[in-house]
């Protein structure tokens, strides 16, 4: 191919700046159907939303006037907005952590060979298979304070004396929910850690052990370095995504007990699916988009320095 | 599929045209399902939509505007089915985008009793009064009718009703020598008692969960103490006087001081608190009509034929409330047939399609002759005698922002019952809701 | 397999590679007891009557069994076309991701474009966009289109969704392959494509095969677009259909637990071959150095 001679040129060294011209264009051409498709869903909407944050749209009513800041400043003097909003702060720190421990733990396992590790590969993706509407209502059988098994089991070990109120009680409601989601979606992080450690040459680490390092020792110093990308990408996707966590905590508690799992993907839908105000649940999603945008952030800019640092 | 004559039957090739075609033709016609509706039109017929939350039974609301259009030549109804009624945000959210554009689609459709203010305070409901006499509103429930006016227009026809009830367990009462409760005191004191002895394991259930039904359940005791959440004009509030406050601190103490109530149930709607009432596990149950169908089932309930049903308990001196619910037709105010819809809608909530629906899809009539009717009678006779029930159930706040006040009830109310702090709860809720019906 | 004598040292007595053995097997067996735990009990669940549901002592065994619900759902509640519809579309969302995603992330990883951080962070943004504010503009677009009750409305708005996290996945495992491959490539006269599919992805397939799965079960699982989207049989999807089962309140739990059976074991199935022939196949030494 013609361009083969330009790109030959190109891959003296890392790091060396690349030419405009004529090896730019099939390149963007391989990004165009993707970019195209995405924009093509996205770009109205969340123009729309945008648009539609600075006025006080109502389905409901006639309203429909411009309202400059006045949606966000309201948003920011409302309790019921940063009950919301610690909730799921809260909720995506703990789900985050817990899945990638426990993902990292399970692909690490997972990764060895022993009899049957095929059949546990597969028994592993089983929450994540199952459709959320399922295990939001399975999840509310089984921690139903009366009759649920795990109140049953736990009784039964010793572990309690009395049932626990799991989601009738401001306490532990939170927690319930978190549970059920660190179920549901550990084997999204755990099948991408899993392929992530797949793809680094074993000779690294039976190099590293031959010359006297413990496992131990080789995980945290030869595989997690190398694992730290997939690690940082799937925990970023991981994070956003709880950060919108909805189907869970509307099917199983709906905000309550007394609001106390109330999260902003629950309290927007609530304004804009049931009060109709189109204007401040659009400010409401701007403000969520804001948020994940300081979490995309963070997670980016270490996430671009170890790749930089691995480029090779 | 069908062989074609003349034709050796070879698998690969014609197989897969075959399935090319079948996967075209279901692909289009999954496309075109909404144009092309369930039958094929008659000539010069009144084309006109009809939008409904997705109810089924025997038979499908599908079947029946079938055979509507199966009756008559002058009008066509293509049915759009919106997501069931247990999902009744995304219904509401549905038939709000469709209203709102205000192009005349659905002409008709169905609404939940509580949206009716809202839709006609949009403007998007056709008023009915100069289409429908007054003789004829008067063969439906007075309660119901009340329901569908706003600003004293008749802006909904009514389809089917249901309200909450008292179910209690017959057996357990005959054996403690009680009689059914007709105050909440007699109910807790049988409650007591029966539990006590060991005969239940839990006294009386209701729905705690923060969402609609608390404040179905909120209404059903502020009622009964002879409270209300909101006057009858719309803007005095009236959730922090003293019988409601009385009313929600009495639900706060079936949990926490009478202790007939697990404390589960805050998280509990419809469902979570219907399972232990059909297990055996508890003496009485505050819940809508569907239970009892179940109860009876023996594959689904362990009391079969233990069970009775009651109005609601009051406090003393005051009368039962329980919480009014069901779907209601409208008539699109853009809508470019409105003789068309009209004819519709009255033959959907005519005596004989009420009747149907009450045989076939368990929908209770909103028409007081149909109750007196045999066929009932015969095949729901649970329904027949639910008369009274539904002659005294209170409606929710009528305001055409309920879904607000709604939420800032459940918010409030749910605080109240985890907090213990009943009044400064119901203070908060008074003075935000002033904030929103604009007081 | 790593070499047994390069594991030194004891631990309490015992050789270290026996703890290792013990504590690999110990947490297989969690695995095994977290995951399958509450889908086991679906599967007794739908086996059983309902109000076997809620009897004082939960029993955990289906006796007596009954085949009523499986029955009831395909009979009565026309799974199986619910079904269909979700193998179509989960299917095409798929194939569409991980080809536009994998031109997409090689351009991205290899091709040296300028601003590709830049791109990838806008890539990133579609996603952060809370999908609850885009259903009812979509919603709108969709009906001005005349595109509601279609396949079609339904893979675009997945493909859309399920880009960005492909399109970074595959960005990351295609970073993390040896450019020194790509080179050895280039010197032998391979262009962009041909190193894309002879090289990076076979070397990266274990990547791909786990992006495309989680994009299809995510395909598979999404409600909000579907239920908004859908209203007909012909072209609902399984949550939507198992969301169906509820009439007004009453929710059928026997009915819902066998749907999810029948959902979960060809899922299962489907992992269960694709792990073991291809990736099996390739963790066994196969990264060429």
């Amino acid at each position: 191919m013609a361009m083969t001679g330009s790109i030959a040129h190109r891959i003296a060294g890392p790091g060396r700046r690349f030419r405009l011209g004529s090896a730019q264009a099939p390149a963007l051409l391989l990004l165009l159907p993707a970019v195209g498709a995405l924009a093509a869903v996205s770009v109205y909407p969340v123009g729309l939303g945008l648009w539609l944050s600075f006025r006080d749209t109502s389905l409901a009513a006639p309203d429909d006037a411009f309202l400059g800041l006045r949606n966000y400043h309201d948003l920011i003097a409302d309790p019921t907005f940063w009950n919301a909003w610690a909730h799921t702060v809260e909720f995506t720190v703990a789900s985050t952590v817990a899945e990638t421990v426990l993902g990292l733990g399970m692909a690490l396992i997972l990764y060895e060979w022993f009899i049957g590790r095929g059949l546990v590969r597969a028994a592993m993706l089983i929450p994540w298979a199952i459709p959320t509407v399922v295990t939001s209502k399975m999840f509310g059988w089984l921690f139903d304070g009366q009759n649920g098994i795990v109140n049953h089991l736990l009784r039964v070990t010793g572990l309690i004396d009395q049932n626990v109120n799991w989601y009738g009680s401001t306490d532990t409601a939170l927690l319930t929910i978190i549970i059920a989601d660190v179920w549901k979606t550990t084997p999204f992080m755990a099948l991408l850690l899993l392929a992530g450690l797949q793809t680094i040459p074993r000779s690294l680490s039976e190099a590293a052990l031959v010359d006297g390092a413990g496992p131990w020792a080789t995980f945290w110093r030869v595989r997690l370095p190398l694992l730290m990308p997939t690690l940082l990408i799937a925990a970023l996707f991981r994070a956003l995504d709880a950060f919108r966590i909805f189907d869970l905590v509307y099917v199983l508690t709906g905000g309550g007990p007394a609001d106390s799992t109330e999260t902003l993907s629950t309290l927007t839908y609530k304004t804009l699916f049931s009060t109709l105000q189109f204007g401040y649940g659009s400010a409401m999603a701007a403000l969520m988009f804001a948020t994940e945008v300081l979490i995309a952030g963070v997670f980016g800019a270490v996430l671009i320095r170890k790749l930089r640092e691995t480029e090779r | 599929m069908t062989k074609i004559p003349g034709r050796a039957q070879r698998s690969g090739g014609l197989f897969r045209r075959d399935l090319l075609k079948l996967s075209g033709v279901a692909l289009g016609a999954g496309a075109a399902a909404p144009i092309l509706g369930r039958s094929r039109p008659a000539r010069a017929a009144t084309e006109i939509t009809f939008a409904s939350a997705k109810f089924f039974g025997k038979e499908t609301i599908a079947q029946l505007v079938d055979a509507y259009n199966a009756s008559q030549d002058k009008v066509h109804v293509t049915y759009r089915e919106l997501p069931p009624p247990s999902a009744s945000t995304e219904v509401h959210q549905a038939l709000v985008q469709q209203l709102a554009r205000r192009n005349g689609a659905p002409d008709v459709f169905t609404q939940d009793i509580i949206w009716i203010a809202e839709f006609a305070a949009a403007g998007w409901s056709l008023p009915l009064d100069e289409h429908i006499d007054a003789s004829e509103i008067g063969a439906y429930f007075p309660g119901l009718v009340a329901g569908c006016k706003w600003q004293g227009k008749l802006v909904a026809l009514p389809w089917f009703v249901d309200s909450g009830m008292l179910y209690y367990r017959r057996d357990l009462l005959e054996a403690a020598g009680a009689k059914v409760p007709e105050t909440w005191p007699e109910l807790v004191e049988t409650a007591k008692t029966i539990t006590g002895a060991g005969q239940a394991k839990l006294g009386f259930l209701w729905q705690g969960k923060q969402a609609e039904v608390l404040v179905c359940d909120l209404v059903s005791f502020t009622g009964s103490n002879g409270g209300a959440i909101l006057d009858a004009d719309g803007k005095t509030v009236r959730i922090a006087d003293p019988a409601a406050v009385e009313a929600v601190q009495f639900m706060h103490d079936t949990i926490a001081t009478h202790k007939i109530s697990p404390p589960d149930l805050l998280s509990w709607d419809e469902e979570p608190s219907r399972r232990p009432f059909t297990a055996g596990q508890a003496v009485f149950l505050r819940n809508w009509s569907y239970v009892y169908g179940i109860s009876q089932d023996a594959g689904e309930s362990s009391v079969v034929g233990k069970v009775g049903v009651a109005p609601l308990p009051h406090f003393p001196g005051k009368s039962s409330a329980a919480s009014l619910g069901g779907y209601q037709y409208g008539v699109n105010a853009s809508s470019k047939n409105q003789e068309a819809a009209l004819d519709f809608v009255r033959w959907m909530s005519s005596p004989e399609t009420q009747l149907r629906f009450a045989l076939q899809l368990g929908l209770a009539p909103t028409r007081q002759a149909v109750f007196d009717h045999p066929d009932l009678a015969k095949a729901q006779p649970f329904m027949a005698q639910l008369k009274p029930v539904f002659l005294g159930a209170t409606p929710r706040p009528v305001t055409p922002k309920y879904p607000q006040v709604s939420l800032v009830l459940q918010s409030e109310v749910s605080k109240a019952l985890a907090s213990g702090d009943v009044k400064g709860a119901l203070e908060a809720a008074k003075s935000r809701i002033e904030t929103i019906v604009g007081v | 397999m790593t070499p047994l004598s390069a594991l030194r040292g004891r631990l309490l007595g015992l050789p270290v590679w026996v703890w290792r053995g013990v504590l690999l097997h110990a947490g297989a067996l969690f695995i095994v007891a977290w995951s399958a735990g509450p889908f086991l009990w679906q599967l007794s669940t739908s086996l059983q009557e309902d109000k076997a549901l809620v009897a004082d002592t939960p029993s955990y065994l289906p006796i007596p069994a009954t085949l009523e619900h499986f029955v009831n759902i395909f009979t009565v509640k026309q799974f199986q076309l619910y079904l269909l519809n979700s193998v179509i579309v989960a299917g095409a969302t798929t194939l569409f991701c991980l080809v536009l995603g994998a031109l997409a992330a090689f351009a991205l990883a290899r091709l040296n474009i300028r601003g590709r951080f830049g791109i990838l962070g806008l890539i990133l943004s579609i996603s952060m966009f809370p999908q609850i504010a885009i259903v009812a503009p979509l919603y709108l677009l969709a009906t001005a289109m005349d595109l509601l009750d279609t396949y079609t409305v339904l893979v675009v708005v997945y493909v859309a969704l399920g880009l960005p996290l492909v399109i970074w996945v595959l960005f990351g495992y295609f970073h993390s392959i040896p450019r020194e491959i790509d080179d050895a490539a280039r010197m032998d006269g391979a262009g962009p494509l041909t190193i894309l599919f002879r090289v990076t992805l076979p070397m990266s397939l274990p990547g791909v095969v786990t992006t495309g799965l989680l994009g299809f079960i995510a395909a598979w699982n999404e409600f909000m677009f579907a239920l908004a989207f859908t209203s007909d049989i012909g072209t609902q999807t399984v949550p939507v259909g198992i969301a169906n089962f509820t009439n007004l309140y009453y929710v059928p739990w026997g009915d819902i637990a066998a749907a999810s059976v029948v959902v979960t074991v060809p899922l299962v199935l489907l992992v269960l071959t694709f792990q073991r022939h291809i990736i099996a196949g390739l963790t066994q030494g196969a990264v060429k150095e």
